[in-house]
């Protein structure tokens, strides 16, 4: 009895001192590198964790990133449980009540890309917001609905039922999806309107990005949505879009850029940033863009690291996005996002 | 005192120990703390939950119980759809979970060899131990599909003209959960019916044997109506399960906003719905809202785990007239 009590106390003091020993040699290492950590938007993940060891060697920052969602983000910001949160989405008038002492920077521009699972197709499938739209209201069921085979004639679009896949969580692409099609029809927008979730009316909901694609994949006639990095990453063909000015454009840089050429010289507040089917002018627009936010809480204790880093994200930052299919941000929203990180 | 060191069974008889009495009273205090603060976690958790809810309630009224609808775009909120997900769901579960708990409870029991029996009552309750949200994953990848391409095909083509099974076949929907949630209630429902075949006696079941009757006719004329109530007791705690599961269910109902006829086509349930769209909820309203679907599933959960054990305290008490 004697004997254990006394190995038991020898080993516990070695680890005692083993660890006080640890915290010795890590303690000077931490008060070199800051670490902030965000979450949220899957969307810009791929661009963020591009990001993560540039910061490192750039500033010694120690950045962690969890993709869970903009609505996990928001959420996360909100309880101040993260420092930085980062959503698609932008914020709605309740969620900035929510969240006190908010700051939105638009820190990233992209599209969501339409995609499609039907093998036998030929050629890239072109897609008007209106046939979109009421291939999502569930009011146009086949692939080879005279509507679709218009703009699709000898592509050899098959007899299979269509099934829509929608985003089941809160999530800034659905935004950007349900902007797009509430701009370009009007049922849509009086019976499902803008939102990071609606109440879908035909198809399938699965959660995430890689629920949509995992239903996609398994589903022959599926059609979804995510980012276009995701969609590229994966593999999964998809869709070009008919923009304003009467053309299909597929979600490249270039149509990214062009539908962002469509703002105004100057920004004034995140609401203006809306660029989803951009006016005539722009043949190679892509009509499903948009611009992605970071969020960091004024006052913060970390303000002024926050601050650095979201500027180092607009400035430098911007040029690892090209090969992700991330387009460095217009000058104008630079300039607008440079007022807003001073707000930090 | 006294009477314990009559008590053949009493260990250490007439050895005085010095502050028992102290570390009795400790013991019970602690005990008591216990009980008394999960009861009152129990109390605060429903207190909070309707108070967070209660700008909802106020806002829709209980016409909200039997709104259709969930549009966070125009803050129109209804509980309909997701109240008879959630009974559908559970129903279906526990129409095949209880046959099939029973069968299994009773094949251990009472007709497998018991180097077949141990393995056999181990696996399926290792079948517990999967955590909801692998299963879920399994639902996605692999069951869904499957009940997809061959099962609902093969209902359809058997009895598709039940209204139930019409339509198209849907790797996430209402069928789908409900098989998942039935493989999820399994191992609960069996695990108990076993543990109550084993307490038949013997001598009951031997004595039926004796007077000539067969072995099915000794399971069902003593060992079922022996275990009843406490069978329904085991079907009550499943039905608690299949009513809260979230995870596992929202990974494979597809999350619907109709009532279909049939069950191929996606749903959802109360606690689905919570789980997938509560976080970055776009409004108050809607987090209320969640939170007023959240009161609904509690107060069908706590009816339901109350029931059970009405049913089981009666059980008991039949039983002690019995015996006693």
């Amino acid at each position: 009895m004697k004997r254990a009590l006394v190995l038991v106390l020898v080993v516990t003091s070695l680890v005692a001192i083993a660890a006080t020993a640890g915290t010795a040699t890590a303690a000077p290492a931490k008060k070199q590198d800051t670490s902030l950590s965000g979450a949220g938007s899957s969307f810009v993940f791929p661009l963020v964790s591009k990001w993560i060891p540039a910061l490192g060697s750039a500033y010694g920052y120690n950045v962690t990133y969890a993709p869970i969602g903009s609505g996990g983000g928001i959420a996360a910001i909100t309880a101040k449980t993260v420092d930085f949160g980062a959503t698609d989405a932008p914020l709605s008038k309740d969620q900035f009540d929510a969240c006190k002492g908010c700051v939105e920077v638009p820190w990233a521009l992209s599209a969501t890309a339409v995609m499609y699972n039907l093998p036998g197709l030929k050629c890239i499938l072109r897609l008007n917001g209106k046939v979109l739209a009421d291939i999502y209201l569930g009011n146009i069921t086949k692939w080879n609905d005279p509507k679709i085979t218009q703009a699709n004639g000898t592509c050899g679009l098959p007899d299979t039922k269509i099934t829509p896949v929608y985003r089941s969580d809160n999530s800034g692409t659905t935004y950007n999806f349900t902007e797009y099609l509430s701009a370009v029809s009007p049922a849509w927008k009086s019976k499902l309107g803008v939102g990071v979730n609606a109440q879908w009316s035909a198809g399938v909901g699965a959660r995430g990005s890689s629920g949509v694609a995992g239903v996609l994949a398994k589903t022959e006639g599926a059609i979804g949505y995510a980012d276009v990095a995701y969609a590229l990453k994966n593999k999964i063909r998809f869709a070009s879009i008919l923009n304003a000015s009467g053309k299909y454009a597929t979600p490249g840089l270039r149509g990214i850029q062009a539908a962002a050429a469509t703002l105004p010289k100057k920004i004034t507040s995140d609401g203006s940033l809306s660029i989803v089917n951009p006016p005539r002018g722009n043949p190679l627009a892509y009509p499903i863009s948009t611009f992605t936010y970071v969020i960091a809480a004024s006052g913060s204790s970390k303000a002024a690291e926050l601050r650095k880093m979201i500027y180092w994200a607009v400035t430098q930052g911007q040029s690892y996005g090209k090969p992700l299919l991330f387009q460095p941000l217009p000058l104008q929203v630079q300039a607008f996002a440079f007022r807003q990180i001073k707000k930090i | 005192m006294s009477v314990t060191s009559t008590d053949p069974l009493a260990p250490d008889v007439g050895v005085e120990r010095r502050g028992i009495r102290l570390g009795d009273v400790f013991f019970k205090g602690i005990a008591l703390l216990a009980a008394v603060g999960v009861a009152a976690v129990l109390g605060l958790l429903t207190y909070k939950i309707f108070q967070l809810a209660w700008p909802a309630m106020q806002e829709y009224g209980l016409s909200f119980i039997w709104t259709q609808g969930w549009n966070p775009n125009s803050n129109v909120y209804g509980a309909l759809v997701f109240i008879y997900g959630t009974v559908v769901t559970a129903f279906i579960a526990l129409l095949l979970a209880t046959p099939l708990s029973i069968a299994i409870a009773l094949f251990l029991t009472e007709l497998a060899p018991k180097r077949l029996a141990a393995p056999i009552a181990t696996m399926v309750e290792l079948l517990a131990a999967i955590p909801s949200v692998v299963l879920g994953l399994w639902g996605i990848l692999v069951f869904g599909p499957w009940v997809a391409e061959h099962l609902e095909p093969w209902l359809q083509s058997w009895f598709g003209f039940l209204p139930i099974f019409s339509g198209d076949p849907s790797q996430a929907g209402v069928l789908p959960a409900a098989l998942v949630l039935t493989i999820m209630i399994i191992p609960i429902t069996s695990a108990i019916c076993r543990e109550l075949f084993s307490r038949v006696p013997r001598d009951l079941s031997d004595g039926s044997l004796a007077l000539g009757s067969t072995r099915w006719e000794a399971i069902r004329r003593v060992a079922i109506p022996y275990a009843a109530p406490g069978i329904s007791a085991a079907v009550l705690l499943g039905l608690g399960r299949a009513f809260g599961e979230a995870i596992a269910v929202t990974q494979v109902i597809g999350s619907g906003n109709s009532i279909n006829r049939s069950l191929f086509p996606p749903g959802d349930t109360l606690a689905s719905r919570i789980a997938s769209t509560y976080q970055g909820a776009s409004s108050e309203i809607e987090v209320q809202s969640l939170l007023y679907l959240g009161a609904i599933l509690l107060v069908i959960s706590l009816i339901t785990n109350v029931s059970a054990q009405v049913i089981v305290n009666r059980f008991q008490k039949a039983r002690r007239m019995s015996t006693g």
